[in-house]
């Protein structure tokens, strides 16, 4: 491989994981847009949501094979079940806290990841589990640079949904609704909309997506095991910082350039892969430093 | 908690069929294994083994008379959780301990014995990093790093490579094993054409595959676990990278087939001799296999070897006094155990390697030297 290849194909790595981290980062961000909560369970919704993905396959992968059908459906079950416990989580240790320090709801968080982490560790014993897709390793040769199907299909569908999510956003009534809250809740509540109910669907649409990058990961990546939220949901909450906590192209936008800087960061001439987190978190601080509000955060502005 | 009721159970059923020395105080063993976290398959198995031995033992009447008694301590291949792990077994006042299988989190435990005086049979972990950190009462009945990256560079050398990559995970194990190799390649007259770290829980090599890719070596040498070994190898291979592919004893499992698939066929791995190739170990592999429906693992027929050393110590010493042990253990002459005979350096290391290459072949490992 030459320099423009290897250039070439660092882009396509990070492509595919800033797409994962795309996926998280929307959660953190439509959350935090909502309630002004930084949900730190999120990474765990994201393993929850690769084990009920590799359950949902399990179950029908006889029918219809482990391919990417097969990967899709349990895909879409798993959406479904994890957007229904994000709402239930909301519902059961936030709700009841949103007139709370926002020290202590930040806390709560905290504890539904513990709580989450340690659920699935006490199901499954702690042991990796090998997620029996059967996803082919074809892919397409262009010079020594290597695309994957299984990488196009990744980034098409992070694209798709992050697509349909921008246009149930911007031109749907309840998507208008969902901004409104974002920027005055009290305001939303007296003009009658109902304020808990768009919290419960932002809750679901948040869940639903790290439910779908974490079986897409498991399905790719090959195996899921209790902690594999952890990291994904910190770096995840670094890209949403990065394109501005709060903005949804932000998170779509922080996701893409955190995964770039990551693959970067391995190839910098001498310094070695050991070195690419920090790298990526000089990054941040610099963006912090340069423009705390985030790449397309807008800055909050205090009225009198 | 499946491992410490069978545990329990093989402990029961031992006292029930055993010697009058119903009565009396059993000597307790902790045991110090991962039996959570991302090596629980080793530390549950090397328990499992542990156990049989603990079971055997008290059959034929214990120790001294009495009966052997087994405290886990789950170490989580965690440094910090390991240094309570080691601290509960401390306090419970274990006559020895028997264990370590992450080197990274029984480094700090070495002191904790060390401290309290109680002697310590390593059975699984070998990073060289133990070795000066070791007070005098741990005994190391694994061959150490050093002699893996002897044996690895000679045999990738005969497959004819002369670049390698090495990619390790930071820890101390990995690391240790990675550097050793890196070393010894050189000495060799070869090329180190890339030098790669992991995080240890992130799921994309895709990086540093494409900077394998780059350098394109002739072989990959990974020195970690197989968890995130198997993903290395399933996107090496995903990636288009052709070459050979070898992993340290650390991903000897057969768990490696899951998670890797088809990209594990043809893998290497070095692996100190586990019981499918030694002659010596056909009964415990039997036993082990109707007692827990399984196959033992790579670091089974060792941590078995390990409780019956430290039982024959006790024996030996005649009295449960720590220094007594230790002296014990130190004289200890070549004694024929399943993994082959034990007697220590100066350092408290195995007198004499037993590293063996193995191949992936229809999702299992074949012997390949």
């Amino acid at each position: 491989m030459n320099l423009s290849d290897i250039v070439a194909q660092q882009l396509v790595n990070g492509l595919v994981l800033g797409s994962f981290y795309a996926l998280v980062a929307l959660g953190y961000t439509m959350i935090f847009g909502v309630i002004k909560l930084l949900n730190f369970a999120h990474g765990d919704l994201y393993m929850v949501g690769g084990f009920v993905g590799f359950l949902a396959l399990s179950a029908i992968s006889g029918v219809v094979g482990g391919d990417w059908p097969g990967v899709f459906i349990a895909m879409l079950f798993a959406m479904i079940a994890v957007g229904c416990l994000g709402v239930v989580i909301e519902r059961v240790a936030y709700h009841p806290m949103l007139a709370a320090p926002r020290l202590s709801i930040l806390i709560t968080a905290l504890a539904v990841s513990l709580v989450l982490q340690n659920a699935v560790l006490g199901l499954t014993g702690g042991q990796y589990q090998a997620f029996r897709a059967d996803l082919g390793f074809g892919g397409f040769d262009i010079g020594s640079l290597f695309i994957q199907h299984n990488q196009m299909v990744l980034v098409g569908t992070a694209a798709l949904l992050m697509v349909a999510l921008q246009l149930f956003v911007t031109r749907t009534q309840f998507g208008r609704a969902m901004r409104a809250v974002s920027i005055d809740k009290d305001m939303c509540q007296l003009m009658g909309i109902n304020v808990p109910v768009v919290i419960a669907v932002t809750f679901f649409i948040g869940s639903a997506l790290a439910a779908a990058a974490g079986t897409m990961a498991g399905a790719y990546y090959g195996s899921i095991w209790y902690f594999m939220g952890f990291l994904i949901g910190l770096k995840a909450f670094t890209a949403a910082v990065i394109g501005g906590i709060g903005s949804i192209p932000g998170a779509m936008l922080g996701g893409l350039v955190l995964g770039l800087l990551e693959a970067f960061g391995t190839q910098i001439p001498g310094i070695g892969s050991e070195w690419k987190d920090v790298f990526s978190f000089a990054v941040l601080i610099l963006v912090l430093v340069l423009k705390p509000t985030g790449l397309l955060g807008k800055p909050e502005q205090e009225r009198m | 908690m499946q491992i410490i009721k069978k545990a329990a159970a093989a402990g029961v059923l031992a006292l029930a069929f055993g010697s009058p020395a119903l009565a009396q105080d059993a000597i307790a063993i902790g045991v110090q294994v991962p039996t959570t976290g991302s090596e629980a398959t080793y530390g549950q198995d090397m328990a499992n083994a542990i156990a049989i031995a603990q079971g055997e033992i008290n059959a034929n009447g214990g120790v001294l008379g009495q009966q052997l008694s087994m405290v886990v301590g789950d170490s989580a291949c965690d440094p910090q959780q390991s240094v309570n792990a080691a601290s509960k077994l401390v306090s419970l006042n274990v006559v020895g301990v028997v264990g370590g299988y992450c080197s990274g989190a029984t480094l700090p435990t070495l002191k904790i014995y060390g401290d309290a005086n109680v002697p310590f049979v390593i059975a699984a972990a070998n990073s060289t990093q133990l070795i000066p950190a070791n007070p005098g009462n741990a005994f190391m009945i694994n061959s150490t790093g050093d002699q893996q990256a002897t044996r690895a560079v000679e045999f990738l050398s005969s497959k004819g490579a002369t670049t390698l990559a090495i990619v390790n995970q930071g820890d101390a194990y990995s690391q240790d094993l990675a550097n050793l190799t890196r070393d010894a390649w050189t000495e060799a007259g070869h090329t180190v054409a890339a030098f790669e770290t992991a995080n240890k829980g992130e799921q994309d090599f895709s990086a540093i595959v494409t900077a394998i890719r780059g350098a394109n070596p002739d072989a990959v040498f990974w020195t970690a676990y197989f968890a995130d070994g198997g993903l290395l190898i399933r996107q090496l291979r995903q990636g288009g990278y052709q070459g050979i592919i070898a992993v340290g004893d650390g991903s000897n499992s057969p768990n490696l087939f899951d998670i890797a698939g088809r990209a594990a066929e043809g893998v290497f791995a070095f692996s100190n001799p586990t019981a499918d190739f030694l002659p010596a170990a056909q009964d415990f592999a039997e036993t082990y296999t109707q007692q827990y429906n399984a196959a033992p693992g790579p670091y089974a027929p060792l941590a078995y070897d390990g409780m019956r050393l430290l039982a024959w110590a006790i024996e030996k010493a005649g009295s449960t006094d720590a220094d007594a042990i230790i002296e014990a253990l130190a004289t200890a002459d070549g004694e024929e155990w399943l993994a082959g005979p034990i007697s220590f350096t100066e350092q408290n290391t195995l007198a004499r390697s037993n590293f063996i290459v193995l191949e992936g072949k229809d999702g299992a490992w074949t012997r390949a030297d």
